[in-house]
């Protein structure tokens, strides 16, 4: 296939589109808290609560290959942890994540103990037990002291004072106004936080060569077995990492909304299927997949949330959506869903590896650095097998 | 000493014993087939050796008992394994696929490794970038050998590289088996259905029968015996 422009890796151009690619991703970052409005912001936030989460889930199974329909037990645990710890003990909540992190990697790493004999259909069973057990657990009435039962934990977030602060740097003000719940900028940097550092643990432990042990876990076992891949220790430290990691996005919600109920969405299993939904539409199995899936997925919903009435739908698609009685927004991303089942089976990160070529080629550098002495090259048949045969 | 010892082997899946009294031996830079039918235990010998399964018996390989080794540790020890049928991680580049072949590795030298069987096999070169399952058939049990040979294993065990192959790739890759052992003094253990090939490239023969070995010898001898000439060979 011709491409319109072929670039080779580590040249000027690569490290030039390189950067403009940074630009563009810092540029974005930088405007949306100090320029953007609050529903902005805060949609901003959300998308990158969700980010975490599905790429937390993206490194299990995308990367390993094991489902996890328990991701929300997960994220709940880093919401509790947060919620309990700063509500009941008054510390501060930035403290809380790498609590929470330990916590459920402890946790994550029980659970794969059954994921290291069963598989496929049979570990989605046991993780869905998880994820639904999850909130009647932080429901039991003898654990009320610690959980705050039904009702869960009030003032689990950051607790301002009500005297105007601000903290600027030669004129520029990146946390906002830091006054009780408004600090929308400050939130919108913890969670951008929680994305970045989830995106460089995944990056780290994808492009190293445990990263490469995951894949090979993932696409054949027993091949990866007797290349000297340690079955159970590498399948439970994904189950580890990947809950761990679940829990970040987790203690961010709690920070949010200042308090943590058990019924909220992301605790419950609805939270494991969204983590799920929004991998798969965005591509699993790749960094940036979780990434723009949780971004198209906030869009939308977003964008639909006030289509229950008539008037706010665009006049050119309301007859398609005039009979929605609630915000379709769920409801199209499903049959996007079922759509991209069809036409792009790897995602959107799936549809750009396809296409892209036609557009740009980034040609890698050579292999190796030796120049070994080649002694098969010239004779690929051995003269004891050929000749007769 | 030999290579490779393996007495009174027995292995199987649950309670199920496949193989019952299991006894060969692989001499350092030799080739040795395993001939035997479906179901006699060719690959659960494999399996057994690479420390797949539960086994009980002795195996020795350089001196060391291997009988209680993880499949890590024997990787470490020197045993690679092509693994039967597409063998391969599809989804990982071929150049990924070679650089997971050096897992157990930690020294410096991989690169080089790697620019040396891309040497050996050319092909592999054309197509490192590309999804290894993507590749043809024959290409893509190269990669499996060349990524078993990234561990530098002084030992390599070959399950059924010829099925699912046309005749013609076959015999290519027997011809880079043969090649292998004969310029950088590899031992293979090599497990066969396609009798005419492997006992070209094989100094001495074991068949499985049911879970044990009903004969062995040099590849000439066993060809000259009429019985098994009839039963293996087919002619």
């Amino acid at each position: 296939m011709k491409s319109l422009v072929t670039i080779h890796e580590g040249r000027a151009a690569n490290w030039a589109l390189r950067l403009v690619a940074g630009a563009a991703v810092i540029g974005v970052m930088l405007w949306v808290p100090t320029h953007g409005s609050n529903p902005l912001i805060d949609q901003f936030t959300n998308a990158f609560v969700l980010m975490a989460a599905a790429m937390s889930l993206n490194l299990l199974l995308g990367y390993t290959g094991q489902i996890s329909l328990g991701h929300n037990a997960f994220f709940g645990i880093g919401a509790y942890a947060t919620g309990i710890i700063v509500s009941r003990w008054g510390w501060s909540p930035l403290v809380t994540f790498p609590i929470a992190f330990i916590v459920a990697f402890v946790i994550g790493v029980l659970v794969s103990l059954p994921a290291l004999r069963i598989k496929g259909i049979y570990l989605a069973l046991v993780t869905l037990a998880l994820g639904l057990v999850f909130p009647q657990f932080i429901k039991w009435r003898k654990l009320t002291w610690l959980t705050g039962g039904p009702r869960g934990l009030d003032n689990a977030g950051f607790n301002f004072s009500k005297k105007r602060r601000t903290y600027e740097i030669f004129g520029w003000n990146p946390f906002g106004d830091m006054r009780g719940q408004g600090a929308k900028p400050f939130y919108f940097w913890i969670a951008a936080g929680v994305v970045v550092i989830t995106y460089l643990v995944c990056r780290g432990v994808v492009k190293s060569r445990s990263g490469r042990s995951l894949i090979a876990i993932r696409d054949n076992e027993t091949a990866a077995a007797v290349m000297g891949v340690n079955l159970a220790g590498t399948k439970a430290m994904a189950f580890g990492i990947s809950a761990g990691l679940c829990a970040l996005p987790g203690c961010v919600s709690t920070i949010l909304t200042n308090n943590v109920v058990p019924d909220s969405t992301f605790l419950s299993i609805a939270g494991s299927i969204t983590f799920l939904i929004v991998m798969v539409i965005g591509g699993a199995g790749s960094l940036w997949g979780p990434i723009i899936g949780s971004g198209l997925y906030v869009f939308i919903t977003q964008k639909t949330g006030d289509w229950s009435d008539e008037k706010n739908i665009p006049a050119i698609i309301r007859p398609f959506f005039s009979w929605a009685k609630t915000s379709p927004g769920t409801g199209i991303f499903a049959v996007t869903l079922i759509a991209l089942m069809f036409v792009a089976p790897r995602g959107i990160v799936g549809v750009w590896h396809q296409h892209s070529p036609r557009l740009m080629r980034i040609v890698p550098r050579r292999a190796g650095t030796g120049t070994g002495t080649g002694t098969l090259v010239d004779t690929p048949v051995d003269d004891t097998v050929a000749g007769e045969l | 000493m030999s290579l490779l010892e393996v007495s009174t082997l027995r292995a199987g899946y649950g309670p199920v014993n496949v193989l019952v009294d299991l006894n060969l031996v692989v001499e350092e830079g030799e080739i040795v087939v395993i001939l035997g039918s479906n179901g006699a235990g060719k690959t659960t010998t494999m399996r057994a050796i690479s420390g797949m399964i539960a086994r009980s018996g002795s195996i020795t390989f350089a001196g060391q008992s291997i009988t209680k080794s993880s499949p890590d540790a024997i990787v470490r020890a020197g045993i690679a394994q092509v693994p039967q049928g597409r063998g391969t991680f599809p989804e990982l580049s071929v150049e990924d696929n070679l650089r997971a072949g050096a897992f157990v590795r930690n020294d410096d030298e991989i690169d080089e490794d790697l620019a040396h069987w891309f040497e050996v096999f050319p092909r592999l070169r054309e197509r490192r970038e590309q999804r290894a399952g993507s590749l043809s058939g024959g290409e893509q049990q190269m990669v499996a050998i060349a990524r078993a040979l990234m561990s530098r294993p002084k030992l390599l065990l070959c399950d059924e590289p010829s099925l699912g192959l046309a005749p013609l790739i076959t015999q290519e890759l027997f011809g880079i088996i043969a090649s292998l052992n004969r310029d950088k003094g590899l031992s293979v253990l090599l497990v066969e259905q396609n009798a005419n090939l492997a006992m070209k490239i094989a100094r001495r023969v074991y068949l499985i029968e049911t879970g044990r070995i009903v004969a062995s010898g040099s590849s000439d001898e066993l060809s000259a015996d009429d019985s098994i000439r009839k039963a293996y060979l087919g002619f």
